[in-house]
């Protein structure tokens, strides 16, 4: 199953700060939810794990994390993941293209994720996917913002929490009035 | 109209009496295979692969093995030091039971775990760490065929590429040459979903392995417990398992519909670990295991081409099929028969010339795919003719009804040999439609259909006229692993008059209770409720290929008539030795005998069969029993003429089903109420397909709908009022003149469903529409068309 996750976003912080924290891994995965850093194996090398929760499917993607492209004075990053579940439950991977620039003052970061997951989380969650993941990468985006301006940052990703708030967004969005 | 010869308290052919196995079933006292527990019984769960195609690099069971109860966990390695990691298929292909190095299918058995209960061995499975390689699958069946698509089978020593074999019948030449100086030819591209039966109840097992008297007793969810015990001994043979020291046992079954045909790993698995550990071993599939892992149905991809003259004569069909079987073909045809009787595709319509051919590919799909409710491949084959009917008509301007009638096999030309080479025995395919349309109002439902596309409403008809072949099958043809496909019945009358018979064959749902009871009381006059019907248990049952492809009145019914007429004829020698006449004086008359002139010196079939133990004539062998195995000389041809009606909202395409007409067929009836039921089953799984049942798998591999949330059956909400009704056309061959009629309705119920919704659509230029149709294909048909925008 593939997918692709666009998004651009807007943060109130000068672009070499963003740059900063955004070109780092061990700073920028914090921010991620249910993900952490196990191993920085060297500057554009790290290992890593990702465990999602989804209603009965738990996914522990244990993986490595290549940096393929870091440039600075454009402000590109280009990185790829690709983690194996622990348990043999399936396989995820993932090319992140992300890109900054200035504008009013602040930093509009904007990226496109190539996703594909293949085994049971695939299977089960196939209808469901765009929603999580929009979900998560709301999740990741106050984290940053938050991060940036020195606050808490909440990276736990629970299967309750996920199927709650995108039930929510999507019951909620049934109901919204236009306008 | 159906006439009863026997009276209601014998309740012979025709009486619409109350299925006897229903009174333990609606009080839930039916005895299924997870009913059976044994003393000391393991419990078994299979670990399935993530990946549709994945090298197993490693599999650690060390940490499942930890866990309290877990008696062990079974990899392909272990089995393959007792050979058992491949079994055959019955396509003569073979199949792992578990793999020793390469997955080829997402949920494909990869490990099984064996515990002292249930829930432990499901808990354990999740500890068993498999560590894989995945690698690009082959979903695509074109994509399998092309020359730089990765070879799957490397198992088979010399394979260089996915195909599996090439299959034709018909005329080659002469269907060419027809089609090129035909008047008005039409084709379309049709696929007919993958898609699984879903008995209600899954597979499963206990195999009890005894090892001091060296005996295997399987209680297994089998429609053939005969063949099975037989293909066990097959397989394992070699391990001292010779076909004395196995006995199956096929208990209540819920639901079989062609997919307990098959022999799956999970069974081979449970066997082997019975034997070696001396234990009775339980393995029961879960709700998505059965969906995701056994044999799928269908999945053929069909170019179809009809020829015609501009008149509405039709004059060759052609049809060429892509068969997807996934990693193996595991297809459960007879021997001979690669596509089943595909070949019944010419349909019900006079004409001389057809070419067919397939070609089988192997894709990183499960295995299969099996006669789901279907003799082999007919629902296939009428759902491309029916469509194709349909569409013809509509390129000549004539009413599909009117185009039917004019190509219709006469009454008058039965038995009728097809291009395919079919004998048909019998059938009156006018009578059927005329009535069906007669039932349904179709001329007025025209004239509404006009006056509502006047408004711009979407109304369409539809109608199907189906041909079906059941019954295999004659042994001259019909074969399944060498072994011939007659059946079989054994019937033994006790001294007061009351019988037990057995049959090879297996009710799965059946109702074989009543209706085989109904059979013998029809030719004994022994009341049907005097009469124990038992089937299942290879020790005890006469030798039978089983249920399936609507085969059990056609073979083991007209063996139950024919034993039965056995035992009536030496009925007539003791009667005429009671009563002091000869043979030749005696006159029948259902239930009992009486001299010719004096009908009050009579014996009825009770004193008979009393005499038969207490006072039978000298040199009679005493007792009443009889068996008869019984060889069809020909299959038997049902036929339906179905028509529907649909309306289609013009805002969301939501499909109504308004009315739906049944007119079958199936020769004479056994019993109407059995009858109505089944066609009321058959519909329902008719209209699966039609609109909503399809196996879906991305391009990785994944089925995208692998449990009951997303795959589609419907259910009483869903389905429309079926409204029944018969003609009756009796085989001329068969001993009681009966066709069968099980899948009738699921084999003749899509094209109708779907002609009537192509023809809604035919105002806009569609032709046709791959089943299942939503209301997503029609707005994205109509996209396509440019009727609407985004």
């Amino acid at each position: 199953m593939q997918t692709t996750i666009s998004n651009t976003f807007f943060i109130e912080e000068p672009i070499d700060k963003v740059w900063a924290s955004l070109s780092d891994p061990m700073e920028v995965v914090t921010c991620v939810p249910g993900a952490s850093i196990t191993e920085k194996i060297d500057d554009t090398h790290y290992k890593g794990a990702v465990t999602l929760k989804f209603g009965p499917v738990k996914a522990e993607y244990a993986g490595e994390i290549e940096i393929l492209e870091s440039d600075p004075s454009a402000h590109r990053l280009v990185l790829k993941g690709v983690g194996l579940d622990a348990k043999g439950k399936g396989q995820a991977e993932m090319t992140m293209n992300g890109h900054l620039a200035e504008k009013d003052g602040g930093t509009e970061v904007s990226f496109t994720m190539d996703v594909s997951i293949v085994g049971m989380l695939a299977q089960f969650g196939s209808r469901l996917i765009n929603d999580v993941s929009d979900h998560l990468l709301k999740q990741f985006v106050s984290n940053f913002k938050a991060k940036l301006s020195g606050g808490e940052v909440d990276n736990t990703a629970s299967a309750g929490s996920i199927a709650r708030s995108v039930l929510k967004e999507k019951v909620g969005g049934l109901f919204r009035k236009e306008g | 109209m159906i006439t009863c010869k026997t009276s209601r308290e014998i309740g012979g052919m025709g009486h619409p009496i109350k299925r006897k196995e229903d009174i333990r079933f609606i009080q839930g006292k039916g005895r299924y295979v997870d009913d059976i527990k044994l003393p000391g019984m393991l419990h078994m769960d299979i670990v399935r692969s993530p990946y549709a195609y994945a090298r197993i690099k490693h599999i650690d069971a060390s940490e499942a093995l930890k866990i309290p109860g877990v008696v062990a966990v079974v990899t392909g390695k272990d089995l393959e030091k007792y050979n058992l990691h491949w079994m055959p298929t019955l396509m003569s292909d073979t199949q792992m039971v578990l793999p020793t190095d390469t997955v080829m299918y997402q949920a494909q058995e990869v490990a099984a775990v064996i515990a002292t209960d249930r829930y432990t061995a499901r808990d354990a499975k999740e500890a068993v760490r498999v560590e894989y390689e995945p690698m690009k699958p082959v979903v695509d069946p074109y994509k399998a065929l092309e020359p730089d698509a990765p070879v799957l089978r490397t198992d088979k020593e010399g394979k260089t590429d996915n195909h599996i074999w090439h299959w034709e019948v018909g005329d080659r030449e002469k269907t060419e040459a027809v089609f090129r100086s035909a008047d008005v030819v039409v084709k379309e591209h049709m696929h007919i979903p993958r898609i699984h039966v879903v008995s209600i109840e899954t597979c499963g097992c206990v195999a009890d392995y005894d090892k001091v008297n060296n005996h295997l007793t399987m209680y297994m969810t089998t429609q053939a417990p005969h063949a099975i015990r037989t293909v066990i001994a097959l397989v394992a043979g070699h391990l001292g398992l010779t076909e004395e020291k196995i006995r199956v046992i096929s208990p209540d079954i819920g639901g079989g519909f062609g997919g307990k045909v098959p022999v799956y790993p999970g069974y081979v698995i449970a066997i082997a670990v019975s034997f070696l550990t001396g234990k009775p071993v339980k393995w029961i599939e879960d709700r998505s295991e059965n969906l995701q892992a056994d044999s799928f149905a269908r999945d053929y991809h069909i170019t179809a081409e009809m020829a015609a003259t501009r008149e509405g004569k039709i004059l060759a069909t052609r049809f060429k099929v892509l068969a997807d079987h996934g990693y193996t073909d595991a297809a459960a045809n007879p021997s001979k028969f690669p596509t089943g009787l595909f070949s019944i595709g010419t349909g019900s319509y006079d004409y001389d010339t057809a070419f067919m051919e397939a070609d089988a590919v192997y894709t990183n799909k499960p295995p299969g795919g099996v006669a789901y409710r279907c003799s082999f491949r007919v629902t296939e084959a009428v759902h491309a003719i029916e469509r194709l009917t349909d569409s013809m008509a509509r390129a000549l301007g004539m009413d599909p009804a009117e185009f039917r009638m004019k190509n219709f096999i006469k009454k008058e030309d039965f038995p009728w040999k097809s291009p395919t080479g079919w004998t048909y025995d019998s059938g009156d395919y006018h009578a059927g439609l005329k009535k069906a349309m007669e039932v349904i109002g179709y001329d007025d439902l025209r004239r509404e259909q006009a006056e509502k596309r006047k408004k711009g409403e979407l109304m369409g008809i539809g109608i199907s006229t189906f041909t079906e072949i059941v019954g295999a099958g004659p042994s001259r043809d019909f074969d399944i692993l060498g072994i011939k496909m007659f059946d079989s019945c054994e019937i033994r009358v006790h001294p007061t008059g009351k019988a037990i018979a057995r049959f090879g064959t297996k009710s799965q749902g059946q109702g074989h209770e009543t209706t085989y009871a109904q059979i013998i009381a029809e030719e004994l006059g022994i009341p049907a409720e005097h009469i124990q019907v038992e089937e299942g248990d290879t020790d005890t049952a006469p030798y039978g290929l089983g249920t399936y492809a609507s085969r059990s009145t056609p073979t083991a019914g007209a063996a139950a008539a024919v034993a039965a007429r056995k035992l009536r004829d030496k009925a007539r020698k003791i009667a005429a030795y009671l009563l002091e006449v000869s043979e030749e004086d005696l006159e029948w008359e259902p239930g009992k005998f009486y001299v010719k002139g004096a009908p009050e010196k009579a014996k009825t079939i009770q004193d008979i069969v009393f005499a038969a133990y207490t006072n039978h004539p000298p040199g009679m062998e005493a007792g009443f029993e009889a068996t008869h195995y019984y060889d069809p000389p020909n299959l038997t041809f049902p036929s339906g003429a179905y028509i529907c009606v649909v309306d289609i909202d013009k805002e969301t395409f939501e499909i109504k089903i308004r009315r739906f007409v049944a007119i079958d067929d199936c020769g004479n009836i056994i019993n109407p109420m059995v009858v109505q039921g089944q066609v009321h089953g058959g519909l329902t799984q008719g209209l699966a397909p039609a609109m909503y049942e399809e196996l879906i798998y991305d391009e990785d591999g994944n089925i995208l709908n692998g449990t009951l949330m997303d795959y589609l059956v419907p259910t009483a909400v869903e389905s429309p009022r079926w409204e029944t009704g018969h003609t009756i056309t009796p085989s001329p061959h068969h001993p009681i003149g009966a066709k069968g009629v099980g899948e009738s309705p699921t084999v003749g119920a899509p094209p109708a469903i779907a002609n009537a919704i192509v023809d809604a659509l035919s105002v806009y230029g569609i032709t046709h529409l791959d089943i299942p149709i939503t209301p997503y294909k029609i707005y994205e048909a109509l996209k396509a068309k440019g009727v609407i925008e985004d």
